[in-house]
């Protein structure tokens, strides 16, 4: 039987930066193997995987931040994320023994839910052919009894130091756990998944820590360079919705009638001098909307984990659930308003004042209230002086 | 006279989200009985990438989907929109398969086809969204990868694809050789700028409309045997990872505690409205 150890986690830079779900991963491995160590009274380690080029200091973060030992890859190629080379590194660093490693393979392996980190998730696991979970936000360890059609003949067996990868649906309802198991024909290790930025936290630095380095030595063959950057541009910030007091976003909630729930919102918004943001499932959702409403169902505008986060004074949630990738873009408005049908939706747990009721009816009362309220303020404040 | 190129475009079948037609249970978890199956919605513009190769370059564009025979509707749908051949993987011993598995059924689909020059995939579908599938297939397959496109180039002789990637808040641009897998990314835009282009594209269009209507002539149902498949490596018994439990997100106390206001009472709404004119100064 081959030997499986530690856990390794992909630590993903940019421009000699760690991107901080880097980090969080760092710290959630350390939790997770220091009970892990306890539990089963093992020695196994945290490993960090840093690979680009100048990276020496990103090594020593590495350290500070929870890793025993970094195996990292330096190399003018190495720059950017590229597949290829990134894939055939990692995978063999992993399944070769060396001075520092004596097994045959990770037991554990994490992945940033990054753009490029969840495709690199996919070709190193693809290599090492075992099992991937995507997008999770919550990891244990522990033995678990499952009784299986093609894992255990149907009949239940105990599975030992089993990671259970918890991932939320699209919804923000459901979460599955994913398991990776082996079957009567093979072995699957390491255990995998990518993890969703934001949903653990960092250690705090810790100066002079000790650790192992590892300067991984490799060839880089030109088969495996013929994938290029050929560069970089930024894109143009066309709608920025940071810097905004009000912000009121569209979700699913308008899919009954897409045009007039965007002119709803965006009519709402030009009266509280705002601007209108996205949910994610609006920007993907491929609606037919009238060809003047077209413009405003852009990714620009799209608020959540893969959008803008926004800081408003006053954020207006029209027909949007809340899942875990939205929340992120906005729970730290001030004050946060929304409206929904449905009186479960998550998004009840953290506004503070929730409208039940159907947008459609909802919207169209508010801002008429809105438009002879500021007659009366006009009054009002003319009474004053 | 160069080969003429073959395209693939991988779609998936995937519930049905759009209102009205999504059904949930009681607890809020998807009613998947009672929902109907579609074409993922992203895989839309695979498909219209792959056209856009077709009025470009030439070639023939093959769409390979797995599932159950019901998902011929599926393939049906993908060829309204443009397929010259229809590949259906359908096989007991294909169900149940996490990413690892599928793409192992894809690599062996698409060797059985004698390889392509670029295959398609849309990003994410709309049901798992892992997104792994594509880069597994195309690494199993030794394939140049692209995900996240927005826009891409040929050039068929040089055998080399250009593509410009979005990331996040940066474009990247990269080349490489063919065969290639492409990703589209949601934001992805084909661009005709002829109107030689522009002509074919309808012509294209009214065509793939006309065979959608009898693309069962079009369409080969493979099994396991035909793709020669190990069956440990496939479906159920070569998948890697299993699904222990789908249960509803416990609730974390809440962050903020909101005042619940009936939607239907003006006066409730009013005080609504005066709290947002109050916050928005």
């Amino acid at each position: 039987m081959a030997e499986y150890r530690d856990i390794w986690v992909f630590c993903e830079q940019r421009n000699g930066r760690f991107e901080n779900v880097s980090l969080e991963m760092l710290g959630e491995a350390r939790r997770l193997m220091d009970k892990y160590n306890v539990d089963y009274n093992e020695q196994e380690s945290v490993v960090a995987v840093v690979l680009g080029h100048n990276i020496e200091h990103l090594v020593k973060e590495a350290l500070g931040r929870g890793a025993d030992r970094v195996y990292a890859a330096d190399h003018s190629e190495l720059k950017d994320i590229r597949m290829q080379p990134y894939t055939k590194i990692i995978a063999n660093m992993s399944r070769q023994k060396d001075a520092h490693k004596n097994y045959d393979k990770p037991r554990y392996f994490l992945f940033p839910a990054t753009n490029n980190g969840r495709d690199l998730s996919s070709t190193v696991l693809a290599e090492l052919e075992s099992g991937l979970a995507s997008d999770c936000n919550k990891l244990y360890i522990k033995e678990t009894t499952i009784s299986h059609r093609a894992k255990t003949d149907g009949t239940p067996r105990v599975f030992y130091r089993i990671l259970h990868m918890k991932r939320p649906d699209f919804s923000g309802y459901e979460w599955s756990t994913i398991l990776c198991l082996d079957s009567p024909k093979m072995e699957y290790s390491p255990q995998a998944c990518s993890v969703i930025p934001g949903s653990f936290k960092p250690l705090p630095f810790q100066e002079n820590s000790k650790g192992e380095i590892v300067r991984y030595q490799f060839d880089l063959a030109q088969q495996d360079l013929l994938v290029t950057v050929t560069g970089h541009e930024k894109i143009p910030n066309l709608m920025d919705l940071t810097g905004h007091d009000v912000i009121v976003s569209a979700g699913r909630g308008i899919g009954k009638n897409p045009t007039e729930g965007l002119r709803l919102c965006i009519e709402l918004a030009r009266l509280l001098g705002g601007e209108m943001g996205l949910s994610r499932g609006v920007c993907t959702a491929k609606y037919t909307v009238e060809p003047a409403f077209a413009q405003y169902v852009t990714e620009a505008r799209q608020i959540g984990e893969t959008g803008q986060t926004v800081k408003p004074k006053l954020y207006i949630a029209v027909g949007i659930s809340g899942a875990i990738q939205h929340k992120k873009g906005m729970d730290q408005s001030e004050f946060i308003v929304a409206i929904n049908t449905d009186p479960m939706v998550p998004i009840h747990d953290f506004a503070d004042v929730f409208i039940q009721g159907d947008l459609f009816e909802v919207l169209p009362q508010m801002i008429e209230q809105i438009k002879t309220g500021k007659k009366l303020e006009v009054v009002l404040s003319g009474g004053k002086v | 006279m160069a080969q003429e190129l073959n395209y693939v475009v991988l779609t998936k079948g995937v519930p049905d989200f759009r209102e009205g037609k999504v059904v949930f249970k009681e607890d809020n978890t998807l009613n998947r009985a009672a929902t109907p199956t579609v074409m993922n919605p992203n895989d839309y513009l695979a498909l219209e990438a792959a056209l856009e190769a077709k009025v470009k370059y030439g070639g023939t564009v093959n769409i390979i989907c797995m599932g159950p025979p019901p998902y011929k509707k599926v393939v049906q749908e993908g060829m309204q929109r443009y397929a010259d051949h229809l590949y259906l993987l359908s096989d007991a011993k294909f169900a149940a398969a996490d990413t690892l598995a599928t793409a192992e059924a894809i690599r062996l689909a698409v060797q059985k086809l004698g390889g392509a020059d670029i295959i398609f995939a849309g990003f994410k579908t709309a049901d798992g969204e892992t997104g792994q599938t594509g880069p597994q297939a195309a690494w199993k397959l030794g394939y140049s990868l692209a995900t996240h496109v927005i826009r891409y180039n040929l050039n068929p002789e040089a055998g080399i694809f250009e593509v410009t990637r979005s990331i996040k808040d940066e474009l990247e641009f990269v080349r490489g050789p063919l065969p290639a897998f492409l990703v589209t990314d949601p934001a992805f835009k084909s661009e005709y700028r002829t109107a030689t282009q522009r002509l074919k594209l309808q012509d294209y269009r009214e065509e793939t409309k006309k065979r959608a209507y009898q693309f069962e002539e079009f369409l080969t149902i493979w099994d396991a045997a035909a793709l020669g498949a190990d069956e440990w490596k496939v479906g159920i018994k070569g998948s890697p990872t299993i699904v222990e439990a789908v249960d509803p997100i416990p609730r974390a106390p809440s962050e903020r505690k909101a005042r619940v206001i009936n939607g239907r009472d003006r006066d409730q709404l009013q005080g609504v409205v005066e709290l947002i004119l109050e916050r928005r100064a």
